[in-house]
């Protein structure tokens, strides 16, 4: 593993898709306010033009320009972040100086590169698809001032869009907790903002506070728990929190402080007991910005569980099984439960997918606890660790994949969202009349989340399944007694697959079956953008599951190197 | 392999179609699409009856067809990772179920001949003969379990777009209530798969990942080749996963108390629907029962043999006093067939190679005569617009063919002897016979089987009576008809009736064609199994 210093060739050529997303950001500062603009040389009548502000150029004063921008920097990341695994990725670490003394910082290799590839391809369909979601009114010279301001909020929404993108990399990236923390933070600020971002309705602006203020406390609380964890060890790296938990990680001082961070990580992947503004913020949302909470900010919460639990507060000896087991295993089993229950009596479509997204936080925790009971549970004490690989290429593969079907279905919700509402099951009510294949993308992504095969929801679940089986099975059991406890948690995971197939369902019947609402029987909004992005994730979610083993082997390569002990 | 390929393919081909024709020319799509759809499944039809002539009919059965060796294998790899991969091949056990798949596609479309919006509907049927014939011909669990859920799709799509008042109803129970048997199903074969001892690295079948295959051949081999000892399977382990998957396939075939969804389903489901999940799709529980946990685990067979019994004479009788009950025809019809599923289960109950037979050759019989049932039952009502059995009167006068296709069906599924459920049903009274003889069991465990065979009588004959005789004299046509003239079945339906008939009176008579296949394949696997010193020596 090389070393580098921030800045040094290596740095830059290694952290590309930051860098494009930085250069995005400044020109999406810059670039919507280039116009006429001239400067006069003082005392002379000499006008030198500037282009920062006057009279805007038509390309410029363009309303839909930052989402071309931001959609094409954020797919520029993905095209980096993808050419880079492709050719499979050398792991760089970047510290803060070059002496023996010298602090990881962030970490470049096949593991962050995967959470990269997830967030910035969730980002780029979500901004890709907003561009017909914010309505732009009007384009060329007169406008008024209100329409002037409104289309101003493009540029807005699109540079949090960035932002996001940037603080979720940053996240998968770090190697400090306090890097982390910063990171998180400016993902998560993001997101308050764009939820709030949807004016059209009230609901927006009070998701938006209301998602600020609990998920501000989790911050808090997770920020609390950072300070116990500093004031314990002395230091916030990873290495050295690891190596301070292997000696004493049993003392009350550093559990409490994991309990905290586990608080705000847990409220980020909307885990049950944490998720409660979840379906208040995904309903107030525009549908894209959703699809990215439930997608991409899933997945940066996850990276925080995974890096905190797998590598910072695992015993290295295997005497003291890991305390946080039992703990991740209840809430995986509550998560999901509750979940699949709460969607199960949620007539509003978006309601309806947080709850199951918060029941495919219950899923992923469970492979999370798979994992951990691997390695740490003394049952297990020195078997090799390809059980506790295959589950956590399923988890990544999981996270994957969810970005087509979940995002997809969050984008068809968008279109009706345009023609009026998406609040009502009944909304998605003719769909099928209206709009065949949008019905049929709708009905695939449905049956992904429910894990029917042969899409690709159904072979991130059965790989979940597997791996927790695998586990539970250790080696040689030959009894239902002898199965370890996290078998159990498969069985519980099939059975809420099971109850979930009805909400899911529930919409396909509506779609096919219920006839549209009154006065929305004509033809649906029109938008090449969103009708595109929803096509790749219909064409993903397919062809995931079928013919997925290139991205299944990718995803093992990179679980392999979140660290080299297993 | 072409087999599931072309369905699948022709269907989806069909339904893009469609799909990007103006909505004003779907009516005109209609025809050419049907006939499309048509050739498609004579084409089916006339490649499986090739395969039977040229391949299993060439077979010496004396010492031709072996346990666990499979006629026109082919693998190729799909997921290397999981050993995972794409295996098809046929024996005794899937052929006459891939053949009566293909035989029920073609006469299917021509029973439903004039099905609303058809330029949907008869691809779908494609998709859904493609997805039937997957299932009987893979060859790898994971393969299996796909095309396993598959199926429920285009069913799901052909009772909520062409089904009854309660469609909507029946389409999601029959999807919940069935998936949820197989996600159990799922874990029981993730777990089994799991369980295999790691082999990382070898390559070829097993994963590279995982280190262990998805191959149902070398799952079989292992788990028949081995005593209890030499197995990666504890005997409590056995159980508890033959539990798992029996769950799965006894909901889909269905036994008492699992049975609940079928009733609905077939109520609300379009003929053409009910015909293939009577004729094809309960049957996928009786074959996977076969392929898996009966070939994998005959320990745990053997220690939940009583239990198999029990839900079979349960089922047996169960369906039948409900059936005397019913004033729906095509709900008497629907119990029927759990009535006759309990058949397959005690035949498999006894241990014989005959029994076996009699529940392989159970599932093929009643194959083309529950078809024939709810072909009957469709015309019924398509023509009389009700299917209360109160609701025509004197159909002798007023539809004799109906009538007399109503007569045949009834007789054949009853047990009339030279039509073919007869044969199943007598085969499974011997070999219950044989092992009531061998476990010394009270010969009060026959009071069972006997008493349905007077019930099933009993509802056939009484609701015969209440529509085709009774009341022919008053010449009165149903109320439901509103005063317009009686009509009699159209001539597409005449043809697929007489079809039918002709096939079962072939099989009834002939039974040999299809009977000394499946024969030669129980045989082969007890010899198998006994020479393992697995079971003891049988009758």
């Amino acid at each position: 593993m090389s070393q580098t210093q921030a800045f040094s060739d290596d740095f830059f050529s290694a952290m590309l898709p930051e860098m494009l997303l930085f250069v995005g950001l400044i020109a999406l500062i810059i670039i919507p306010n280039l116009g006429k603009g001239t400067f006069r040389i003082p005392g002379t009548q000499i006008r030198l033009p500037w282009f920062l502000g006057g009279q805007r150029f038509a390309l410029t004063s363009n309303p839909r320009l930052p989402a071309w921008i931001a959609t094409i920097t954020l797919a520029g990341a993905f095209a980096a972040v993808a050419d880079s695994l492709n050719g499979g990725v050398d792991a760089l670490t970047v510290v803060s100086s070059s002496t023996d003394s010298a602090k990881e910082l962030l970490e470049v290799n096949g593991f962050s590169r995967v959470f990269e590839l997830i967030f910035f391809g969730a980002l780029a369909l979500a901004s890709f698809s907003s561009m017909n979601r914010l309505k732009v009114e009007g384009t060329g010279g007169k406008l008024s001032e209100d329409q002037l301001y409104n289309n101003r909020r493009q540029a807005d929404f699109y540079i949090l869009m960035l932002t996001c993108g940037l603080g979720m990399s940053v996240v998968a990236l770090a190697q400090d907790l306090f890097v982390l923390f910063i990171g998180l933070e400016l993902a998560s600020f993001s997101t308050y903002v764009l939820v709030a971002f949807m004016k059209e309705s009230k609901a927006g602006s009070e998701a938006g506070m209301k998602y600020f203020i609990v998920g501000s406390v989790a911050s808090g609380v997770g920020l609390y728990g950072l300070s116990m964890l500093y004031l314990w060890a002395g230091s916030l790296q990873f290495s050295v929190l690891a190596e301070a938990f292997a000696v004493s990680g049993t003392e009350a001082l550093p559990l409490i402080g994991i309990g905290f961070v586990l608080v705000g990580f847990g409220f980020k992947v909307s885990a049950a007991p944490f998720h409660f503004a979840a379906p208040d913020a995904y309903a107030g949302a525009s549908s894209p910005v959703a699809g990215v909470l439930a997608t991409a900010s899933k997945a940066m919460g996850m990276v925080g569980l995974i890096r905190m639990l797998l590598i910072v507060a695992a015993p290295e000896s295997s005497e003291g099984s890991a305390v946080w087991l039992v703990c991740i295993g209840a809430l995986a089993a509550l998560t999901m439960t509750w979940g699949n229950i709460a969607a199960l009596g949620s007539t509003n479509p978006k309601r309806m997918l947080a709850y199951s997204s918060v029941a495919h936080a219950g899923y992923m925790l469970a492979g999370l606890t798979a994992v951990g009971a691997w390695t740490w549970d003394p049952s297990f004490a020195g078997k090799e660790g390809e059980a506790a690989l295959l589950v956590m290429t399923a988890l990544l593969f999981h996270m994957l994949v969810l970005v087509a079907f979940k995002l997809g279905a969050f984008l068809v919700l968008s279109i009706l969202e345009s023609d009026g509402d998406s609040s009502r099951l009944s909304s998605l009510g003719g769909l099928a009349k209206r709009e065949p294949l949008l019905a049929f993308a709708m009905f695939i992504f449905m049956i992904s989340l429910a894990g029917v095969p042969p899409m690709a929801g159904f072979l991130s679940k059965l790989m979940v399944i597997m791996g927790i089986v695998n586990v539970g099975v250790g080696a040689g059991a030959t009894s239902l007694g002898e199965l370890h406890w996290v078998w159990w948690l498969a069985l519980l995971m099939v059975l809420n697959s099971a109850i979930s197939v009805f909400y899911y369902l529930r919409v396909a019947v509506v779609m096919f079956f219920e006839d549209p609402e009154e006065g929305r029987e004509g033809a649906l909004p029109s938008g090449w953008q969103v009708r595109t992005s929803i096509f790749i994730c219909v064409v993903a979610t397919i062809m995931l599951g079928v013919f997925g083993d290139s991205v299944l082997e990718m995803c093992r390569t990179a679980a392999e190197s979140l660290t080299t002990k297993w | 392999m072409q087999l599931v390929g072309f369905p699948v393919v022709a269907g989806i081909v069909l339904l893009a179609f469609v799909a990007n024709a103006k909505k004003s020319a779907h009516e005109k799509l209609n025809n050419p699409i049907r006939m499309a759809s048509f050739a498609f499944s004579l084409a089916l039809f006339g490649y499986t009856t090739w395969m039977f002539f040229e391949v299993f009919a060439s077979i010496d059965l004396d010492n031709g067809i072996i346990f666990n060796d499979y006629k026109l294998y082919d693998s190729y790899e799909w997921f290397p990772a999981l050993g995972i991969h794409w295996t098809v091949g046929l024996d005794a056990l899937s052929f006459p179920m891939v053949w009566l798949t293909t035989f029920l596609l073609p006469v299917t479309i021509i029973a439903t001949w004039h099905e609303k919006n058809g330029a949907t509907y008869f691809p779908t049927l494609l998709l859904m003969g493609g997805a039937l014939i997957g299932v009987f011909v893979s060859l790898d669990l994971f393969m299996f379990y796909v095309f396993w859920e598959l199926t429920l799709i285009p069913m799901f799509f052909l009772i909520l777009n062409w089904g009854g008042k309660d469609r909507k109803y029946a389409s999601q129970k029959f999807f919940i209530y069935t998936f949820t048997a197989s996600v159990v199903m799922l874990l029981g074969l993730v777990t089994l798969y799991l369980m295999q001892p790691d082999q990382i690295g070898t390559g070829g079948k097993y994963g590279t990942m995982t280190g262990r295959t998805f191959d149902i051949p070398t799952l079989v081999e292992a788990a028949t080749n081995a005593n209890m000892d030499g197995w990666y399977m504890g005997e409590s382990m056995q159980k508890v996963l033959f539990v798992m998957l029996m769950l799965g396939f006894l909901v889909k075939l269905p036994a008492v108390p699992f049975h609940t969804w079928l009733p609905d389903a077939h109520v609300q489901a379009p003929t053409g629907g009910s015909m293939l999940l009577a004729g094809v799709m309960l049957k996928m529980g009786a074959y996977g029962m076969f392929r898996l946990p009966l070939s994998m685990f005959p320990h745990a067979l053997q220690h939940f043999q009583m239990a198999l019994m029990i839900f079979g004479m349960v089922s047996l009788v169960w369906g039948a006093i409900v059936c005397l009950g019913q004033t729906n025809l095509k709900k008497m019809v629907a119990y029927s067939s759990v009535s006759h599923m309990g058949v397959i289960l005690i035949g498999i109950a006894t241990m014989q190679p005959m029994g076996w037979a009699a529940a392989l050759f159970m599932m093929f019989a009643h194959g083309i005569i529950s078809p024939m049932l709810f072909a009957v039952c469709g015309a019924f009502k398509h023509h009389y617009h009700s299917m209360e059995i109160g609701a025509m009167r004197g159909m002798a006068k007023h539809s004799p063919w109906l009538a007399t296709s109503m007569m045949f069906a009834w007789m054949a599924s009853l047990g009339l002897p030279l039509l073919a459920g007869f044969v199943a049903e007598l085969m499974m009274l011997i070999a219950l016979w044989y092992f009531i003889d061998l476990e010394g069991w009270s010969v009060l465990w026959m009071i069972g089987p006997a008493l349905v065979l007077a019930l099933t009588a009993a509802y056939y004959l009484w609701s015969m009576q209440r529509t085709i005789f009774e009341g022919g004299d008053e010449t009165q046509p149903p109320a439901s008809l509103h005063g317009d003239p009686v009509p009699d079945i159209t001539n597409e339906e005449k043809l697929a009736m007489l079809i039918l008939a002709a096939f079962t009176i072939l099989f009834g008579i002939l039974p040999w064609i299809g009977l000394d296949m499946m024969d030669s394949y129980c045989r082969q696997f007890f010899d198998t199994m006994i020479s393992n010193g697995i079971f003891k020596g049988g009758a």
